[in-house]
C-alpha cells in the first residue's frame, strides 16, 4: 500500500482524483436533480472532439477541450432554448458530429503516438505535471463559484421560476453551471476517459439521493462517494493493471448498488 | 394609501397569439384582489407579465411604482405562488428548508439564512399553521399542506404582494373555505396586497374585496358582487352559466366539517 503511495505518478493520480471527485461531486448532485444526465453523457463524449483539435493544431489537448466543451454545452442550451429542436435532439447532434470530427482529426493528423485508449478510458501513467496544475488552477476556482452560489442553484433546482421571482438572474446561473460542467468533464478525461466520465457525474448523485434528506447533505454525501470511488478505483487500477475508468466507474457502480440491495431487503 | 399596481393598456403577445389586450386597472395597497376568468383567458399571463416573466406588447406595468423588472431586481416585493410548481417528487427538502429558501434573499450573497431567518421561517410556518410539520420531508406532504409550506415560503420574504396562481387546486372544499379564511386573516394582519388567480368566480366573490374578470381583455373590475351580474358572466363565460354562490357561511362546508 505504502509502496503504491511512493510512486511518484500514483501520487499524481491521487491529488487529480481528489480535486475531480469533490468537483464532480458537487455537479453530480444538481445533474440528478435537474435531470440533466443526458447533457452530462453529451458534452463528455463531445470533449474528444477538442482533445483532437488540440492533438491536430498542437496546442494543449486538455485546454483546447475546455475551451471546446464550453463552445458546445452553451450550444447545446441557445439550440434547445430557441430552435425548433428540443434539447435532446441538439445534444444527439452536437455530441456524434464532435466525436465524428475528433475521429477525423486524429487520423488526419497521423500522430500515431496518440494514446486514444488513454483518453477515451483514462491512463494514470499518462497524467503529467502540467495536467496536475490545469487541474489544480481550474478545479478550485470552479468549485469555489459553485460553493458559492450554492444557495441560487438550490432554488433552480427547486423551481426555476420561482429563482427568476426570486430577483436571482437564472440565465446567468445556468450558464455559470455549464461551464463548471465542462471544466469537470475535461479534468476527470486523463482519469477516467472520454467515455466514462458521464458515469461519474450521474452515480455518486444518485447514490446520495437514496439517502440525503436535504440539499447540503446530499451533495457531501455526493461528494464522499465520488472520492472514494476514484480512490478505491485507483487502486484496483493500479493493481490488477486494469483500465482506471472502468475500476472508478465500476467501484461507484457497486456503492450504488449495494444500500439499494440492503434496502430492498430490510 | 399607494398604489399596488398600475396597469395601463397592457397588451401580452406570445408567439403571435394575443393573449391579452388593452388591460387597464389600478389595485391599492392592502386590498385582496380576485382575478377570474375562463381557462385560456389569460389569467396566468397576466400574473407573469406583473411578474416580469413576461414582456408586454405594448401599454405599462407598474408595480409600486416601479417597473416589475425594476421591483424583481430590488427583492422583497413578490410572494409568488406558481399554478404548477415543477418540483420533483423525491426532492430532498424538509417543510423549514423550503421556507428557508424565501430567506434566501435576504441572507445576502454569500451568507447562508442564519438564526434570525430560521426563526422567521417557523414564524412563518406557524403562521400558516403547519409549524408541526417543519421537519418532514416536502415531497411526502400532502397537496394542501405543500401549499401551505408554499406560502410560507413566499411570506418568508417579506413581500409587500403576495401573488397566488390557482392556490386552491387539489385542495378539498372544506379545505378551500378554511384556506380562503387564512389568506383573509394575512391580509388584515400584516397589510398585505393579495392577488389570486382563480377558475371558481362563486366562491371566491364572498372573501375578496375586488375582483377582475379576464377573459383576453378585462370584461369587469370592482366589487366582487357586480361580477355576478348576468351580463358579466355571459361574456365571460358563454350563455349556459349556472351561478352557484357560496356565503361566509356555506351550508354544504358546515355539513362535511361536521362529519
Amino acid at each position: 500500500m505504502i509502496e503504491v503511495l511512493s510512486s511518484p505518478f500514483m501520487q499524481k493520480a491521487l491529488i487529480a482524483g481528489l480535486l475531480v471527485s469533490l468537483l464532480t461531486g458537487i455537479i453530480s448532485a444538481f445533474i440528478v436533480l435537474r435531470k440533466m444526465s443526458f447533457i452530462g453523457a453529451g458534452i463528455s463524449h463531445a470533449a474528444f472532439g477538442g482533445v483532437a483539435i488540440g492533438f491536430f493544431t498542437g496546442t494543449n489537448p486538455l485546454i483546447a477541450a475546455i475551451i471546446y466543451s464550453i463552445i458546445i454545452a452553451l450550444g447545446i442550451e441557445v439550440t434547445g432554448r430557441r430552435g425548433k429542436i428540443s434539447e435532446d435532439v441538439a445534444i444527439g447532434i452536437f455530441y456524434s458530429v464532435s466525436m465524428a470530427l475528433g475521429i477525423a482529426l486524429v487520423s488526419l493528423s497521423k500522430a500515431y503516438n496518440v494514446d486514444l485508449f488513454g483518453y477515451l478510458f483514462g491512463n494514470i501513467l499518462a497524467i503529467t505535471d502540467g495536467d496536475i496544475l490545469l487541474t489544480v488552477a481550474v478545479s478550485i476556482p470552479v468549485t469555489a463559484l459553485m460553493l458559492i452560489f450554492l444557495k441560487e442553484f438550490f432554488l433552480i433546482t427547486y423551481d426555476e421560476e420561482l429563482a427568476r421571482v426570486s430577483g436571482i438572474r437564472v440565465k446567468a446561473m445556468n450558464v455559470l453551471f455549464l461551464v463548471a460542467l465542462s471544466v469537470s468533464i475535461v479534468i476527470s478525461i486523463r482519469i477516467v476517459g472520454v467515455i466514462l466520465v458521464a458515469a461519474l457525474l450521474v452515480i455518486p448523485g444518485a447514490t446520495a439521493r437514496l439517502f440525503a434528506k436535504g440539499l447540503l447533505s446530499m451533495i457531501l454525501l455526493s461528494c464522499i462517494v465520488g472520492a472514494v470511488s476514484v480512490i478505491a478505483g485507483l487502486f484496483i487500477s493500479y493493481q490488477y493493471d486494469v483500465a482506471p475508468g472502468a475500476c472508478i466507474v465500476l467501484t461507484a457502480a457497486v456503492i450504488f448498488f449495494i444500500p439499494l440491495f440492503l434496502k430492498k431487503w430490510s | 394609501m399607494s398604489n399596488a399596481l398600475e396597469i395601463e393598456h397592457l397588451s401580452v403577445v406570445v408567439k403571435g397569439k394575443e393573449l391579452l389586450r388593452n388591460i387597464t386597472f389600478t389595485l391599492s395597497e392592502g386590498i385582496f384582489l380576485g382575478i377570474v376568468g375562463p381557462n385560456g383567458g389569460g389569467k396566468t399571463t397576466l400574473v407573469r407579465t406583473i411578474l416580469g416573466l413576461l414582456k408586454p406588447a405594448s401599454g405599462s406595468i407598474k408595480v409600486f411604482g416601479q417597473s416589475p423588472g425594476a421591483a424583481l431586481a430590488r427583492g422583497g416585493v413578490f410572494g409568488y405562488l406558481p399554478q404548477h410548481q415543477n418540483i420533483d417528487p423525491n426532492f430532498p427538502a424538509t417543510a423549514l428548508d423550503v421556507v428557508l429558501m424565501g430567506r434566501y434573499r435576504a441572507a445576502g450573497l454569500l451568507k447562508w439564512p442564519g438564526r434570525n431567518d430560521r426563526e422567521k421561517a417557523e414564524q412563518c410556518l406557524s403562521i400558516m399553521g403547519v409549524e408541526e410539520l417543519r421537519n418532514r420531508q416536502y415531497s411526502q406532504m400532502s397537496g394542501g399542506q405543500q401549499q401551505r409550506v408554499s406560502i410560507a415560503r413566499a411570506l418568508a420574504s417579506d413581500p409587500r404582494i403576495l401573488v397566488l396562481d390557482e392556490p386552491s387546486t387539489g385542495i378539498d372544499v372544506v379545505g378551500q373555505e378554511d384556506f380562503y379564511h387564512l389568506l383573509k386573516g394575512l391580509q388584515k394582519r400584516m397589510n398585505l396586497t393579495i392577488l389570486m388567480v382563480s377558475h371558481d368566480i362563486g366562491s371566491v366573490t364572498s372573501y375578496v374585496d375586488e375582483i377582475s374578470c379576464l377573459n383576453i381583455s378585462l370584461h369587469y373590475h370592482g366589487n366582487p358582487l357586480g361580477a355576478l351580474d348576468e351580463k358579466v358572466m355571459t361574456s365571460l363565460y358563454g350563455k349556459s352559466v349556472d351561478l352557484l354562490v357560496h356565503s361566509d357561511v356555506c351550508d354544504k362546508c358546515e355539513r362535511l366539517r361536521q362529519q
